[in-house]
């Protein structure tokens, strides 16, 4: 992994640097216009109200894929912060399921990790817009954590 | 030809009319090349907005996920053509084979291939475009059928 990124890390980690810029350098997190609150370590992620994530016009409703693609990159950055040795996740498998439709407001996603292993990384993802309790989305995927060969 | 059921447009028509309205979709670039009864192709191309790794430029995993969950609602639209409906996902499964090549646009094809009264079962592939035989992704999703009046339903048969 780039040392720039493990420097950023560190940086973020002690309080020199704005975890957002952990989004920022992610193309495809800018597109999707995601947001980071940090309270300390414990954070949250944001999927503002946005034009271009809007899928079923006539409702209005959320598309599902930006809602997935949202939880994806959440679940990247998680987990890059949960790991000692930071280590660049790659997505192995990504399972949603679909609960309520997304509304068009702002949504938000937290993540657990449900295992650190060595090699794989098990992390769980829920998303909601007006109760935490009542979520429009869970998801859990598998990161592959090995370090690159090239 | 005259076919009482000839609505007087294809089923690629409308599957790209549907992309058309859906504002996220146009979004990703996606465009239809090919859609019939049992399958539908489509492609996504390679754009730097939609890259999740920036030292690579490969393509994020999720923007693979929003291009296939697309597909996968035009293949229920491509089943219950002429009629029209709304596919809500239920659950969409993705596994991610190997990394697309940087700059490579990526071809998706869905094929629902169970079609029940109230849920469309769907079939998932993404390969880099000109490499057919080796996917990057594969998955497996269920869609709500709804909006549809159950005596429309009659002579819908499953394929394969």
């Amino acid at each position: 992994m780039a040392e720039a990124l493990k420097t950023l890390i560190d940086a973020c980690r002690a309080g020199e640097a704005d975890y957002q810029s952990l989004v920022d350098r992610v193309p495809y997190a800018r597109f999707l216009g995601i947001e980071l609150n940090a309270m300390g370590e414990e954070l949250t992620f944001l999927l503002p109200r946005k034009e271009t994530n809007l899928g079923n016009p006539t409702l209005p409703a959320l598309h599902g894929g930006a809602v997935a693609g949202f939880m994806e990159q959440a679940a990247l950055i998680f987990l890059l912060l949960e790991m000692g040795e930071p280590r660049l996740p790659k997505t192995i498998d990504f399972t949603i399921d679909y609960l309520r439709a997304g509304h068009y407001r702002d949504t938000y996603a937290e993540c657990r990790v449900t295992r650190l292993g060595r090699r794989v990384a098990n992390v769980h993802i829920s998303a909601w817009q007006v109760r935490r309790e009542d979520p429009i989305a869970i998801a859990r995927a598998h990161f592959l954590l090995a370090e690159e060969t090239a | 030809m005259t076919d009482k059921n000839d609505p007087g447009y294809t089923r690629l028509d409308a599957c790209r009319r549907f992309v058309e309205s859906v504002r996220h979709s146009r979004e990703l670039g996606i465009e239809v090349l090919d859609a019939v009864e049992e399958r539908v192709t489509a492609r996504m191309p390679w754009d730097e907005k939609l890259v999740g790794n920036p030292e690579t430029g490969v393509l994020h995993g999720g923007a693979v996920f929003a291009f296939l969950d697309q597909v996968g609602g035009l293949a229920n639209a491509c089943r219950v053509f002429p009629d029209f409906e709304i596919t809500p996902t239920i659950d969409l499964r993705i596994d991610h084979l190997h990394a697309p090549a940087p700059g490579k646009a990526v071809l998706g094809r869905a094929e629902c291939y169970r079609l029940s009264p109230h849920v469309a079962f769907v079939r998932l592939e993404a390969f880099e475009e000109g490499v057919e035989d080796d996917p990057i992704a594969m998955g497996l999703a269920t869609y709500m059928r709804m909006k549809i009046p159950r005596e429309q339903m009659k002579g819908y048969k499953r394929v394969g």
